[in-house]
């Protein structure tokens, strides 16, 4: 679904690409965490992903970029959009209503949805968010949380193909966050939809993705499933990428000859592999 | 020394916020804050720096009602660190920024100037750098050595380490430990247990606008009631040692079942594999082995710097 091949991207007024050297292959349908240090280059991957970049901010561009087959450079912004949503890391900057339902309107009147299509939509969308008792509040009332649900649900009503966040649980608390991942894995799931999310919390990344990509410095340090990537947890240390305590504890006890199994990424593998251990 | 008697606030008198919280926090104390968004915490936060008075109970600050002082005199008593540094940041360049504490507090003087010398040393800041082009966790880091710089004896910080990477998370984390250390009274609000294992000495946990528990970090972080209740999600070593005696009742009385920190757990862990004879483990044994472990430090040496007496600091 998604292909980035020698992408390298440099803003004009900086003398360093802020990425380069990136190729990865998103397959269709799967879902995708990038995370590393700040400054490494996660969010200039997404601006590359919906179009932002080269369309937004002047630079120079390399190498290619497609989404479902079409070269972002040779695609126009508006058709990059109806490929690819994008939820920003700063939500607030992102609304145009002060309703809900205005909100959840304004992309599908835009995009020209049929009106009769628009209800079933805008009730699917809140659904899959778990917010359909929101939907005639004010935004402004609302805590981070539901207004990070009612940003991704305007999205989703779009029926994007490519689904594109940027820390969208960054103000959220755990539980929160965690029932975030959960209602856009199964979202996407159910609808084939390709995700890629921003993220500094890592041990929900190993739980959700397919995928994991570490930035660091501007390239791709890893690319591979989470568990590939997490069996190096000193190596990411040494780069700035804590993981997640469970992996950081099993990886010690493989290292100390006491542990053989493959590299557990939460607490529920952990705790299986321990109680072989300790047996 | 911060005490909350039966405080009850809300925004614009409609709607409730606190229904009733009591709480005291003792001088030099490193208190965190637990619970979901909208749990009230912040609201408690904003109440100890006097930003919002209670509708009725008492917020008092040495003994003194906040209602009774005024807001210089609390400027001088707390310190406090928003969630956002760009709602605290307000001057044109790094010097200004940590002089402007002084300026609002009508202290300018040479004095005042040599303590924001000193902190731009320390903190290896351009003083003439424009705030406001840092990236997020220098704006943090600038917000927090403006409270830093004006030695209050309180400070209050508002999820100080949201939205960082793992590298400022740590340098954030060390200056607020640092105070600590030299007897400054922390109040943090945190939804990442695994800083607040790492760090407080104690956890006062609010549910829909209340206190629902309090005691030391690990008494409250383990009781499964409290984290049920608060929806709180413990830190991933806690989580696996209240996880192994449900899935094996033998392990209720071993080493495994009282591991607070991943130190603790790699030490039982390797003393059970290591010892556990066909049948049950040698108890004793694993304690005494568990009591006598090597430090952290010992264990293995970080790859970040940490400060040197911290514990095993955000691993």
């Amino acid at each position: 679904m998604i292909q980035l091949r020698d992408f390298c991207f440099r803003y004009r007024e900086c003398s360093q690409p802020a990425v380069m050297d990136v190729n990865l292959d998103i397959p269709a349908g799967s879902f995708t965490g990038i995370t590393g240090p700040a400054g490494s280059g996660k969010s200039m991957l997404t601006y590359a992903l919906n179009g932002i970049v080269p369309y937004c901010y002047p630079g120079d561009f390399y190498g290619e970029v497609l989404i479902d087959g079409h070269d972002t450079c040779d695609t126009s912004l508006t058709d990059i959009s109806r490929l690819v949503g994008s939820v920003c890391q700063d939500i607030d900057s992102q609304f145009v209503a002060s309703v809900v339902e205005d909100e959840m309107l304004y992309g599908l009147e835009n995009f020209g949805v049929a009106h009769e299509l628009i209800p079933a939509r805008v009730d699917e969308a809140l659904e899959a968010m778990g917010i359909a008792d929101l939907r005639d509040r004010l935004i402004a009332s609302l805590s981070g949380g539901q207004k990070q649900k009612v940003a991704i649900a305007s999205i989703l009503a779009l029926r994007p193909k490519v689904l594109v966040l940027d820390e969208p649980t960054a103000e959220l608390d755990p539980a929160s966050s965690r029932q975030v991942f959960l209602l856009l894995a199964d979202y996407a799931r159910r609808h084939g939809t390709t995700v890629v999310v921003v993220e500094q919390k890592i041990a929900l990344l190993s739980e959700f993705a397919d995928l994991l990509v570490i930035m660091q410095d501007g390239r791709v340090r890893f690319a591979d499933a989470p568990a590939a990537v997490l069996a190096r947890s000193e190596e990411l240390l040494s780069i700035g990428v804590n993981c997640p305590r469970s992996t950081t504890l099993m990886n010690r006890l493989a290292a100390a000859g006491l542990y053989a199994g493959p590299v557990c990424t939460d607490v529920a593998q952990a705790s299986r592999a321990l109680l072989e251990v300790v047996a | 020394m911060i005490e909350f008697r039966d405080v009850r606030a809300s925004y614009d008198g409609r709607i409730p916020i606190l229904k009733g919280v009591d709480f005291a926090i003792g001088q030099g104390e490193f208190v965190a804050f637990a619970g979901t968004n909208g749990a009230g915490k912040s609201t408690a936060m904003r109440l100890i720096n006097g930003l919002l008075k209670p509708d009725s109970g008492q917020v008092l600050i040495d003994g003194v009602p906040t209602t009774q002082l005024k807001t210089s005199e609390l400027a001088h008593r707390v310190g406090f660190l928003f969630q956002n540094p760009d709602r605290q940041i307000c001057c044109g360049t790094v010097r200004e920024e940590l002089l402007f504490g002084f300026k609002a507090l009508g202290e300018l003087d040479a004095q005042a100037e040599q303590r924001v010398d000193a902190i731009i040393e320390r903190f290896g800041f351009d003083p003439d750098a424009d705030p406001f082009l840092l990236n997020r966790g220098a704006r943090q880091l600038l917000a927090l050595a403006s409270i830093v710089v004006l030695e209050t004896p309180v400070v209050v910080l508002d999820e100080p380490t949201t939205g960082l990477d793992f590298r400022e998370c740590v340098k954030v984390m060390e200056v607020i430990s640092q105070l600590h250390r030299a007897g400054t009274t922390v109040v943090m609000v945190c939804h990442d247990m695994e800083v607040v294992a790492d760090f407080a000495e104690r956890v006062i946990v609010m549910s829909e606008g209340r206190v629902v528990d309090q005691g030391s970090t690990f008494e409250v972080l383990r009781n499964p009631r409290t984290l049920e209740e608060a929806h709180l999600v413990p830190p991933q070593i806690v989580d696996i040692s209240l996880a192994l005696p449900l899935m094996d009742a033998r392990l209720a009385e071993s080493p495994v079942a009282a591991a607070d920190t991943l130190n603790e757990m790699q030490v039982a862990v390797e003393t059970m594999a290591g010892r556990a004879p066909v049948g049950g483990f040698v108890l004793e044994e694993a304690a005494e082995r568990l009591q006598g472990a090597p430090g952290p430090q010992e264990l293995q040496p970080p790859a970040v710097p940490v400060p040197s007496d911290s514990k095993e600091v955000l691993r």
